[in-house]
């Protein structure tokens, strides 16, 4: 692949790019950032050690827990004022739909896939809370309890062979659990009285008596604790390893991260939010009837999630507004136009932005004022809008999806940090590099063995019958022309690929096959020739996400916010790592923001974060401008100081032979050649394999320095 | 249990297959060119149902309302690629999911006012008396069904294979690049693809609706097990879905007979989730390989 | 007939291509050399509108095609043999032959007729594919797949060929035949754009070589003197 960056152009945009950094952070704050990461470095850091930035420290936290202590105060302290039993019932199922939709922000958001079945688990939520009390006679905590179970075992179930693959198929069997769901609750009616529907009562707490504020309270305890305990998870490494599978499922199983265990596990904590609020809603109604739970609830729940915004626990909230106000937004007519002729107002004003920056009409921008357009003007020509709720909330959802992807509170959260100039909180300082990445001593012993490997696609043998040993502590180069095997025979080792035969040892014993995930678990990283990075996520998150050995503390102590130290001492060795590739500076800058010969160095420190037995770089000089290829040898050279075994794909024949000990030379999927640099430049066949002719002088031995 | 109830019920219920074979079809269309199918696929039958019935009703005779209704239907597919579809694949997102739903859910609410809530006859000239076949009831009703679907399909893939169009298409879901190279345009490949698709789904309706009666949720249920019926056999497995369909069909109207008629949905949702668990990429599908 | 001028091209926010400019006339093959990753690729993808240029111009027989989609970039007669071949792996290998020609043949019935001198042609060049003609292009070895690629290129007429990496992943046996193909295509007057790592071999069918460093051309001559140049040497390797 023929990728570079010019020198003069990268080491100019790197210049622009440090001058950018100090006030980037600004500029990129997205919903989770402002909500969920701030909060969590802001509660990390030890106020006494950084006296500098305690103003910046108490905007921070004033502006993030601020915010939240407001809310959490005003939601809890409403029905001190107001005891309209209609405002009630709103503000109860305001934080039951809150619980909902944080779950359902879970997949939509974190793991990226569109889930329909969030509907149906509160429907089994409800349904089970509600047995439990009828059937067998359950308290509420105890039945909101089982609730919760019975949301997290059903999603686990369902997550085990849905997330197996992405996108459509995914989006369909949520779709078809949840018509099973409805199906079951109709036809089962000895259990839940079927279309009939289930009537319970609620339940004394503590012998309490639940009246409307009670039970009001009650929702908005569990609505808080949720909110808390998510926004601990969120911030923790399960909630960088969600958003690191978004970007790239290829990576975070060869970071060893396992890509399916955690998109399974935040299913299933996805769908636990769902039982959860469903028990809620199950004592809220008091009665239950299957037609409540269809698909025309999963697209309003769609409708508040990707409106309120995605990835972020206040979008989920804000959601969860609109979803609860909306049957009376319809209903009054000046509201709904209102509502319709702002919304088309904005569609407009974005477009017009759009278009005088640019000059061009996109489709994004011309398609929500259509939308809107329809919406306002049938405003005026339909007799009864409540007829056309569907068609209204179709609309609605179409413009935002294609005009406002972030949703409002990632547009706000976007605006606010502008507007007051939040800043990251600090780092710790780095750790040793010892500490990140200890000293390897080796016996140069084999560590690597391959034995006649071979792997087909259909006619074309790709690699076929390679063999040869890797020793501990060297650096192992693999080399040949373009399309001779060395990218497929390390994607096969590294279980990119099954091979078609052969075996591979890893220190005597056969390393796993075809699974990126299993040979990560055994030692080997890799970085990749095309890169594989978690682009949303900042430099220092993607080595922390890749990070071993650091993390310790159990899940329940991680909700609870006690995992800190922990945190601390992962981006105190993540820091180290980055210090190794000289990317300190740029901790903070998202990866999709560096330059291209950061981003390679970047891969670099993420696999030097798994403490690798034996590390594989896949052509990691490839389109490098001559400086940067400098840098990349000796970073190299400084990984082969801590003991390191390295796989070196590589094409710059100068790099080679600085840096490897062995040279193996593939052609044609075979292997040709195999020696110290200098032999195998000598070999008259790899002379005939580069050059295509006979040649009596050798290969060169450097490139010569462009004038 | 009468082995020629029994029989009866695999019968019928396996032209009903045909159906849901009919309509996962038009799945495997739009996913071989673009990876992305219609989740308001079911609204796309309704509506090409309601649109041919106004037809019939406005007095045009039944032959002729077929084209007129065929053509509607691949106008809303070609609405459908054009404002759900397009742009997300442009940014390669999964918003098309959503959007293709929200689009279907717009549909819904649109005939719900226009045509009203209530289910309504269709009327056919090919009779729904029953012939007698080896002791089993069979109607021209269901025979025109099968044979609507051989045809339809048949037309399709003869398309496919003897047309230069055809094989382009093929080009375009083999290697999307490489076509493009060769001057094929797979923005216009996609645009007849959906196009193709809302036909299928058009034929659909209209063969269905004699049978169910033509309204607003008429194919809420069928869409349902046409996914099923494309997920299992495989959204690249061509004729696998005649097989699955006609499979589904038969489990289904037992499953009806057995437990009642409420479970019917499930045995096409259980396989499903099923066909997921023990092969991904369907009964007849290909595997894939991850790429870097 | 194709003339570069001071094209940039680029992925996401990395440009790759810094203003290259170059000329093929009509009739020669013109090659193009360089190390891995000194944008040879990126070069051949942003004249046929695989990637959209960000500045510079495309001139194709004297008009601008810069910034079109490559669907009508191949109409107006370009043909792009792309790297790694991608010949349509589950159509038959007479049904690519067919795709290339794409362009001038009717979109429904009696396309085979029209394009029966042109098969021809093709299966004349490359006996392997007429004996494989119905058989599916990946399950080819990855010789014959070449020759289908280059194939389905001569297919559709173009006035100018674009021919990246031909011998990538081929045996030495292979590449030499490639080259020779390469010969016989020059010698029947098809105007070429040749990149290929096998810079030598390269240089000895060609016309006329530029060699490419960071996106840019740094040296551009004759093969004769080219291949006195220490620079090229060092192109050879990468």
């Amino acid at each position: 692949m023929d990728f570079v960056i010019p020198a003069q152009a990268g080491i100019q945009r790197q210049k622009q790019f440090r001058e950018a950094d100090k006030t980037k952070f600004s500029f990129h704050l997205h919903g989770t950032y402002l909500i969920v990461w701030i909060p969590a470095y802001a509660g990390m850091t030890d106020f006494s050690k950084y006296g500098m930035g305690i103003y910046d420290m108490l905007k921070r936290f004033l502006f993030i827990r601020g915010a939240e202590i407001i809310a959490l105060l005003s939601l809890a302290s409403i029905p001190l004022f107001v005891s309209n039993s209609y405002a009630l019932g709103l503000l109860t199922l305001l934080a039951i739909y809150g619980i909902l939709l944080i779950g359902l922000d879970v997949t939509v958001g974190y793991l990226g896939q569109v889930n329909l079945a969030q509907a149906a688990f509160l429907g089994l939520g409800a349904y089970a809370a509600g047995i439990c009390v009828t059937t067998f006679g359950l308290g509420m905590l105890s039945a909101l309890g089982v609730s919760l179970l019975v949301g997290l075992l059903l999603g686990g179930l369902l997550a085990f062979p849905a997330l197996r693959l992405d996108g459509p198929q995914f989006a369909l069997a949520t779709l078809s659990f949840s018509a099973l769901a409805t199906t079951v609750l109709n036809e089962w009616e000895g259990l839940t009285g079927g279309a009939q529907g289930l009537s319970l009562d609620r339940p004394l707490l503590f012998g309490i008596l639940m009246d409307a504020k009670a039970f009001y309270w009650l929702c908005f305890i569990f609505l808080a604790l949720v909110w808390l305990l998510m926004r601990n998870l969120l911030a923790s490494q399960w909630g960088r390893a969600f958003e690191a599978l978004r970007d790239s499922a290829i990576a975070t199983d060869a970071m060893g991260v396992g890509t399916y265990r955690h998109k399974v596990a935040g299913f299933a904590l996805g769908s636990a939010l769902g039982g959860l609020a469903g028990g809620l809603y199950a004592f809220n109604f008091q009665y239950l009837q299957p037609q409540s739970f269809t698909y025309d609830l999963m697209v309003i729940l769609l409708l508040g999630v990707v409106l309120g915004g995605r990835k972020s626990l206040w979008g989920a909230f804000f959601g969860a507004c609109l979803i609860v106000l909306l049957p009376n937004l319809l209903s009054n007519r000046l509201l709904f136009e209102l509502i319709s002729a702002g919304g088309l107002l904005v569609a407009i004003a974005a477009a017009w932005r759009g278009w005088s920056s640019s000059k061009r009409l996109t489709f994004q921008a011309v398609a929500p004022i259509i939308a809107m357009g329809i919406l306002v003007v049938g405003g005026y020509l339909v007799e009864n809008t409540e007829n056309w709720r569907k068609a209204i909330f179709a609309l609605m959802l179409f413009s935002v999806v294609v005009g406002l992807p972030d949703g409002v509170m990632g547009f706000a959260a976007r605006f606010l940090s502008q507007l007051f100039r939040i800043s990251p909180s600090e780092l710790p300082p780095a750790s040793k590099l010892e500490d990140a990445l200890p000293t390897r001593q080796h016996s140069g012993n084999t560590l690597l063995e391959l034995q006649n490997l071979k792997r087909y696609f259909g006619g074309v043998k790709a690699v076929d019958g390679v063999s040869m040993k890797v020793r501990a502590g060297q650096i192992h180069g693999l080399i040949g022309p373009n399309g001779s095997g060395k990218s497929t025979a390390v994607n096969v080792i590294s279980g990119l690929y099954a091979p078609t035969s052969g075996e591979i040892l890893l220190q005597g014993k056969a390393l796993p096959q075809g699974s990126l995930f299993k040979v990560a678990r055994v030692g080997v990283a890799r970085t990749f020739q095309n890169l594989q990075l978690f682009a949303e996520l900042t430099a220092l998150e993607n080595v922390m996400v890749a990070l071993r050995e650091v993390y310790h503390t159990p899940l329940p102590l991680v909700l609870l916010g006690l995992a800190g130290k922990e945190e601390q001492r992962a981006q105190a060795d993540a820091l180290a790592l980055l210090k190794l590739v000289g990317l300190e500076a740029q901790a903070r800058s998202r990866a999709k923001d560096l330059t291209y010969g950061a981003q390679r160095f970047l891969e670099i420190a993420r696999a030097l974060a798994r403490k690798p037995a034996l590390l594989i770089l896949d052509e990691p000089a490839a389109g490098l401008a001559h400086p940067d290829v400098t840098v990349l040898v000796n970073i190299i050279k400084s990984i082969r100081e801590c003991g390191m075994t390295v796989i070196l794909i590589e094409h710059h024949m100068d790099v080679v032979s600085e840096l490897c000990d062995v040279v193996t030379v593939l052609d044609g999927g075979q292997v040709i050649a195999e020696g110290t640099p200098s032999e195998v430049k000598r070999n008259p066949k790899v002379i005939k394999a580069y050059l295509g002719v006979e040649s009596e002088a050798g290969l060169p031995d450097a490139m010569p320095q462009p004038a | 249990m009468d082995t020629s109830i029994i029989l009866q019920m695999v019968v019928s219920g396996a032209f009903m297959g045909l159906v849901y074979a009919l309509i996962a079809y038009g799945f495997q269309l739009t996913f071989a060119t673009s990876k992305s199918i219609n989740f308001g696929q079911g609204e796309l039958v309704m509506l090409s149902a309601f649109f041919s019935l106004t037809l019939l009703n406005l007095g045009l005779p039944y032959w002729l309302m077929v084209p007129g209704g065929l053509l509607f239907g691949a106008a809303l597919g070609l609405v459908v690629e054009r404002a759900g579809v397009r742009l997300a694949l442009e940014q390669k997102s999964e918003g098309w999911i959503l959007l293709t739903i929200i689009l279907g859910l717009l549909g819904f609410s649109a005939a719900e006012n226009i045509w009203g809530r209530d289910d309504r006859p269709f009327p056919t000239p090919i009779s729904a008396d029953a012939l007698h076949v080896f002791g089993i009831n069979i109607t021209p009703l269901e025979i025109s069904v099968a044979i609507g679907v051989f045809l339809v399909m048949g037309a399709v893939e003869l398309f496919k294979r003897k047309t230069l169009m055809g094989k382009a298409f093929e080009a375009v879901s083999a290697d999307r690049d490489a076509a493009e190279l060769m001057g094929i345009s797979a923005t216009r490949t996609i645009m007849l693809s959906y196009g193709l698709s809302g036909m299928v789904a058009a034929m659909a309706g209209i063969l269905i609706s004699p049978i169910t009666t033509v309204g607003p949720t008429m194919a809420s249920a069928l869409i349902l097990k046409a996914f099923a019926v494309a997920v299992v056999a495989g959204l690249d497995s061509g004729f696998g879905v005649v097989l699955i369909g006609i499979f589904l069909g038969a489990l289904e109207s037992l499953t009806s007979f057995y437990l009642g008629s409420g479970w019917r949905e499930a045995p096409g949702l259980v396989l499903l989730i099923l066909a997921l668990a023990v092969r991904p990429n369907g009964v007849f599908g290909k595997s894939t390989m991850r790429k870097v | 007939m194709l003339i570069v001028d001071n094209l940039h091209a680029g992925y996401g926010n990395s440009e790759v291509l810094m203003g290259a400019s170059l000329q093929v006339k009509q009739g020669s093959v013109v090659a193009l050399i360089g190390a891995n990753g000194a944008g040879k690729t990126t070069t051949m993808r942003a004249i046929s509108g695989m990637i959209r240029p960000t500045r510079g111009a495309v001139m194709l027989d004297g008009q601008p095609v810069q910034g079109h989609g490559a669907a009508r970039i191949a109409r107006l007669g370009l043909a792009h043999s792309p790297e790694g071949r991608k010949v349509f792996g589950p159509l038959s290998v007479e049904d690519n032959l067919l795709l290339g020609a794409f362009n001038h043949l009717p979109r429904f019935f009696g396309f085979r007729a029209k394009a029966e001198i042109e098969l021809e042609r093709v299966y004349e060049l490359f006996p392997r594919l007429r004996e494989r003609k119905g058989q599916a292009a990946g399950t080819l070895s990855g010789g014959e797949q070449q020759m289908l690629a280059i194939g389905r290129a001569l297919m559709a007429k173009p006035k100018v060929i674009l021919l990246d990496e031909p011998s990538m992943g081929l045996a030495p046996v292979i590449v030499q035949e490639v080259f020779n193909t390469i010969r016989r295509l020059k010698e029947a007057g098809i105007t070429l754009l040749l990149v290929e790592q096998f810079a030598k071999s390269a240089l000895e069918v060609a016309d006329y070589a530029y060699v490419m460093e960071h996106g840019n051309i740094a040296v551009e001559g004759t093969p004769a003197e080219l291949n006195q140049n220490q620079r090229v040497l060092a192109a050879y390797l990468g």
